[in-house]
C-alpha cells in the first residue's frame, strides 16, 4: 500500500513531463462537444503533419476548457515555457498551425490567446479574453489543461489531498467541515450537502451506499459533462469523501446513456484508482474502505430524479418511488442512501483540500462558493463557465457570452431545465442565486441558461417543455401524465390560433391539481407556462385573440407567399420538399394545400418569398382573453 | 465480436444471447448492463432474448419488456443501416429543427422514430447531449452535421435516397 505522499511524488514525477515538455507538446481537447466539431479529425491531421515532416513534438489529447464556441481548440506548448491557444483548428486548419509550430513562431491569425509567456502583439492574454474574464475557475481549473485518463496530472494539481485529509479527521470534523463552507446541492433543489450526509451517517442500516446523479437530464444542461469529461477524479475523490463523512461503504456513479465519453473516462478513473489503493480497502492505511462502479442509464429523464435513479440502479423501471422512505433511511437495495449531483461531490475535494474558509471566500452575500453553468440558444458564446454564485446574469450572458447574435434583441432567458420556467430580458440584471429565480415561481436549476431572441416563440418553447415532460412522464400518476397531456393539447391549441377564454383559467386549475403528483417532475412540469402566463402575456394574447405568433414561428399562423417575382423562385421550386412551389404560366405561386411550412424556399429566396400572418384578415374575431 | 460471430448469435439467437451474458451476475441490478450488452452486439434487443435475460436476472419477461419500452435508448427493432438521429433539444427547436424535422420527414416519407419499408434510412429523435454550438444539428450515424439550415438537411435526405452518401 502506498502513503498519499508516495503517490504524489510518483504523480509530481509524471507531471514535469507534462508542465515543462522537453519537446513541443501539442494538446487537442477532445471532449462530447470538440468531437461533434471535428476535434478527432484535427487531432489526426496534426499527428499526420507532424509525422510527415518528421518535427520535434509530441500529440496529446486533453478535456474540454468550456469555449465550445471555439472547438476545436488546441494549445501549443513550448520547451521554453511559452503556451498559446489556438481556436477553430479544423483539420484544413493543421497545416497552417504545424506551419507556425515548425517556424517557432505564432499563427496570430489562429491564435486565441496566450496562456503563458510573453506578450504577443494581437492576442490576448487567456484571462482577458471576455468568455474568462469573469471566470472563478476553481472546479474547471484543469479542465482542458491536465490529461483526462491520467491520475498523476490530477494528483500533481492536488488531487486526493483532501481525500489524505478527510481520512486524518472525524466522519463528523469532515461533515463539519462541509456545512461550514455552505455547499448546497447543485442539482437543482439546493438542499445543504453537509446536512444530507449527516442524514445518512446518522442512518441505521449496513452498508449505506453513495450514489452520483450523473443523469444530467436537463436539455441545454451540460455543466456536469465537463467535470465527468475532464476531470474525473474530482468527481471520484468527492464520492469518496462523502463515503468517509457517511459510512458508505460503496458507490454508483449513474451516468445517462446519451454521454458516452463521460462514461468511459469515468470507469478508466475508478479502474485507476483501485489501482493505485484510493478505492478499495483500508484506503491509505485508515482502516476505510469503499467500491465504487459506474452505472450506464438507457435514456429517462426521470432517472435523474433521485428515487427514480436508485429504481433504475435496482434494476427496475426508472420511476419516481413514493416517499417516505427518503433514501437516506431506505434508498438502493432499500439501505441508506446518499445522492448528489456530480459538481457538488466535486467540490468536496476542494473544501477538504482548502478549507471551508477559503472556500467561501467568494460568492455572494448569501451563497458561497462557485456555480457552473452552460450557455446555449441565442447567444454569441455558446460554452460553459464557472462564476461566483451571486454574479449578475448580465456579466455572464453579455460580457462572457457576447449577448444575442447581432442585430437581434434579447427577449427571455431559460434556466433549469424544461421543469423550469422562462423569464423577460428585462431581468438581467438580477444575481445568478436561487432567490431570484424562487421569486418568479421557478428554480435556478442544475446550470443551463438558454437565452431566446426576438426570433423565438414563448409558446412554441412551452410547448417543446410540456411535450417533453409528457413523453418523459413515468405514468404512476395521472395527475402527472394527465396533467401534461392536457397542457400540450391547450397549449397546441392556442399554438394553431384556436385558443378559448377559459385556457387560462384550465391551466391554472391543472397546474394546482399537478401539485398532487407524487415527485417533483409532475408538480414542476407547468412551471414554464405559468411564467408565460405572468411574464410574456402580450405574447400569449397574441396568438389566442388576434391569431397570431409575433415571433412567426407557430406553423398554422404564418403562410408562406412568393412576393416580388424573382429570377431566383425556380430555387425555390427545387429545393421545395412537397412541390408546393409552382410554377403558373410565367409566375410562382406556393400551393398552401401543400405547403408544410418548412421555411426552406425563403432560406434559399430570401429575396422572393415573404412569411405572412396567415390570420391577418380574420383578426376580427376577437376573442376576450 | 466478428460478423461471423454475429450471423451465428442471429441464427440461434436463443444460445447466442445466453452466451452474451455468460460473464452478468444473475441479479436484478444487472438489467441495465444486460440490455446494454445485447444492444452493442446485436444492434438492438430481440424479443427472443425478453425470455432468457428474465430466467437470467430472476425476474419476470413482463419486467424485462416493461424496462426495454421505457428507457428510449432501448430498441426492439434492429437500426437502419443509416439513421438520421435529429436532436429534439432546445437550443435546437430554438434555431429550427422543428423545420428541419418536417422537410426530412417529406423528404424521405417515414416519420420520426420510423425507417424506410428497405430499412436502409431511418429517422430517430435524441436528446440534447450539450453540442448546442452546433444547433440545430442532426447525426448521421454518429457524426454530427451542426449548424444545419433546412436546404441542406432537404439536400442531404434526397443524398440519402439516391445512396450518395453513406
Ligand atoms: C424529473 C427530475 C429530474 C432530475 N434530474 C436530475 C439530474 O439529471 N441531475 C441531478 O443532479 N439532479 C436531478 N434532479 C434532482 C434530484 O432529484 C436531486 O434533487 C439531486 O440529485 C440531489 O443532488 P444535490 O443535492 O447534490 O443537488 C431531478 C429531479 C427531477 C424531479
Ligand atoms: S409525478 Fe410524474 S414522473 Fe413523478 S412519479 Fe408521478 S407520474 Fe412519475
Ligand atoms: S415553406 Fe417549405 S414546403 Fe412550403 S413552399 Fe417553402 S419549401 Fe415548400
Ligand atoms: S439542443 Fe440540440 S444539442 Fe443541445
Amino acid at each position: 500500500m502506498s502513503t498519499y505522499e508516495e503517490l504524489r511524488q510518483q504523480a509530481d514525477e509524471a507531471w514535469r513531463e507534462w508542465a515543462s515538455p522537453a519537446r513541443t507538446l501539442i494538446k487537442i481537447g477532445l471532449a462530447t462537444c470538440s468531437k461533434a466539431k471535428g476535434a478527432e479529425d484535427t487531432f489526426e491531421a496534426i499527428r499526420d503533419e507532424i509525422n510527415a515532416r518528421g518535427l520535434d513534438a509530441d500529440v496529446a489529447i486533453t478535456g474540454c476548457l468550456g469555449l465550445c464556441y471555439a472547438e476545436p481548440l488546441v494549445e501549443v506548448h513550448r520547451p521554453d515555457g511559452r503556451r498559446f491557444l489556438y481556436g477553430d483548428v479544423t483539420p484544413e486548419k493543421a497545416k497552417q498551425l504545424v506551419d507556425a509550430i515548425a517556424e517557432d513562431g505564432v499563427s496570430a491569425e489562429l491564435a486565441l490567446a496566450v496562456i503563458q509567456g510573453p506578450d504577443v502583439p494581437g492576442v490576448p492574454r487567456l484571462e482577458d479574453i471576455p468568455f474568462f474574464a469573469i471566470q472563478e475557475r476553481r472546479l474547471m481549473a484543469d479542465c482542458g489543461t491536465i490529461h483526462p485518463r491520467n491520475i498523476d496530472h490530477y494528483m500533481a494539481r492536488g488531487g486526493y489531498e483532501g481525500l489524505a485529509r478527510a481520512l486524518t479527521m472525524t466522519s463528523e470534523e469532515v461533515i463539519k467541515e462541509v456545512l461550514d463552507s455552505g455547499l448546497w446541492g447543485r442539482g437543482g433543489a439546493a438542499f445543504p450537502t453537509g446536512r444530507k450526509w449527516d442524514f445518512l451517517r446518522t442512518a441505521r442500516g449496513e452498508p449505506k451506499y453513495i450514489l452520483c446523479n450523473a443523469d444530467e437530464g436537463d436539455p441545454g444542461s451540460f455543466v456536469n459533462r465537463n467535470l465527468m469529461e475532464s476531470n474525473p477524479h474530482l468527481v471520484v475523490e468527492g464520492m469518496i469523501i462523502a463515503g468517509y463523512a457517511t459510512g458508505g461503504a460503496r458507490g454508483f456513479a449513474y451516468i445517462r446513456d446519451e454521454y458516452p465519453i463521460c462514461v468511459e473516462r469515468m470507469e478508466f478513473a475508478v479502474q485507476q484508482a483501485r489501482e493505485r489503493g484510493l478505492l478499495g480497502e483500508n484506503i491509505f492505511g485508515s482502516g476505510f474502505s469503499f467500491n465504487m462502479e459506474v452505472v450506464r442509464g438507457a435514456g429517462a429523464y426521470v432517472c435523474g430524479e433521485e428515487t427514480g435513479l436508485i429504481a433504475s440502479i435496482e434494476g427496475l423501471r426508472g420511476m419516481p418511488k413514493i416517499r417516505p422512505p427518503f433514501p437516506a433511511q431506505a434508498g438502493v437495495f432499500n439501505k441508506p442512501s446518499n445522492v448528489n449531483n456530480v459538481e457538488s461531490y466535486a467540490n468536496a475535494p476542494l473544501v477538504l483540500r482548502n478549507g471551508a474558509a477559503w472556500w467561501s471566500s467568494v460568492g455572494s452575500e448569501r451563497h458561497k462558493g462557485t456555480k457552473m453553468f452552460s450557455l446555449s440558444g441565442a447567444i454569441q458564446r455558446v460554452g460553459i463557465l464557472e462564476v461566483p454564485l451571486g454574479i449578475s446574469m448580465r456579466e455572464v450572458l453579455i460580457e462572457a457570452g457576447g449577448g444575442v447574435p447581432d442585430g437581434q434583441i434579447m427577449k427571455a432567458i431559460q434556466s433549469g431545465g424544461p421543469l423550469s420556467g422562462i423569464i423577460p430580458a428585462s431581468d438581467i440584471n438580477e444575481p445568478l442565486e436561487p432567490e431570484p429565480f424562487r421569486d418568479r415561481g421557478m428554480f435556478m436549476g442544475s446550470g443551463g441558461l438558454i437565452v431566446l431572441d426576438d426570433t423565438d416563440c414563448i409558446v412554441d418553447l412551452c410547448i417543446y417543455f410540456e411535450q417533453f415532460a409528457e413523453d418523459e412522464s413515468c405514468g404512476r400518476c395521472t395527475t402527472c401524465h394527465g396533467g401534461t397531456q392536457r397542457l400540450v393539447e391547450i397549449l397546441r391549441r392556442i399554438s394553431n390560433g384556436q385558443g378559448r377564454s377559459s385556457d387560462i383559467d384550465h391551466i391554472r386549475l391543472l397546474a394546482d391539481t399537478m401539485r398532487y403528483a407524487n415527485c417533483v417532475h409532475g408538480q414542476a412540469a407547468p412551471t414554464a407556462v405559468l411564467s408565460m402566463i405572468r411574464f410574456f402575456e402580450d405574447e400569449l394574447k397574441a396568438h389566442m385573440q388576434e391569431k397570431r405568433c409575433p415571433a412567426k414561428v407557430c406553423r398554422a399562423l404564418i403562410c408562406y407567399e412568393v412576393g416580388e417575382q424573382g429570377p431566383n423562385l425556380p430555387k425555390a421550386e427545387a429545393i421545395c420538399p412537397t412541390n408546393a412551389v409552382v410554377r403558373e404560366a410565367t409566375a410562382y405561386r406556393i400551393d398552401q394545400e401543400k405547403c408544410i411550412k418548412c421555411g426552406a424556399c425563403k432560406e434559399v429566396v430570401p429575396e422572393s418569398i415573404q412569411v405572412l400572418d396567415a390570420y391577418q384578415d380574420v383578426v376580427a374575431i376577437l376573442t376576450p382573453l | 465480436m466478428s460478423i461471423a460471430d454475429q450471423d451465428q448469435v442471429l441464427d440461434n439467437p436463443l444460445s447466442g444471447i445466453s452466451t452474451l451474458l455468460d460473464n452478468v451476475l444473475p441479479e436484478l441490478s444487472q438489467l441495465l448492463p444486460s440490455l446494454h450488452k445485447i444492444q452493442h452486439e446485436l444492434g438492438y434487443v430481440p424479443r427472443e432474448a425478453i425470455p432468457i435475460i428474465a430466467s437470467k436476472l430472476h425476474t419476470t419477461p413482463a419486467a424485462i419488456y416493461g424496462a426495454i419500452t421505457f428507457y428510449s435508448e432501448i430498441r426492439l427493432e434492429p437500426p437502419p443501416e443509416t439513421e438520421i438521429a435529429w436532436c429534439s433539444g432546445p437550443a435546437c427547436r430554438l434555431k429550427g429543427s422543428e423545420n428541419i424535422k418536417r422537410a426530412l420527414e417529406a423528404v424521405l416519407d417515414v416519420r420520426m422514430g420510423q425507417k424506410t419499408p428497405d430499412s436502409r434510412l431511418g429517422l430517430r429523435l435524441v436528446q440534447c447531449d450539450g453540442t448546442c454550438e452546433q444547433a440545430p444539428l442532426v447525426r448521421l450515424n454518429g457524426r454530427t452535421m451542426g449548424n444545419l439550415n433546412v436546404s441542406e438537411a432537404i439536400k442531404l435526405g434526397r443524398d440519402l435516397l439516391a445512396g450518395q452518401q453513406a
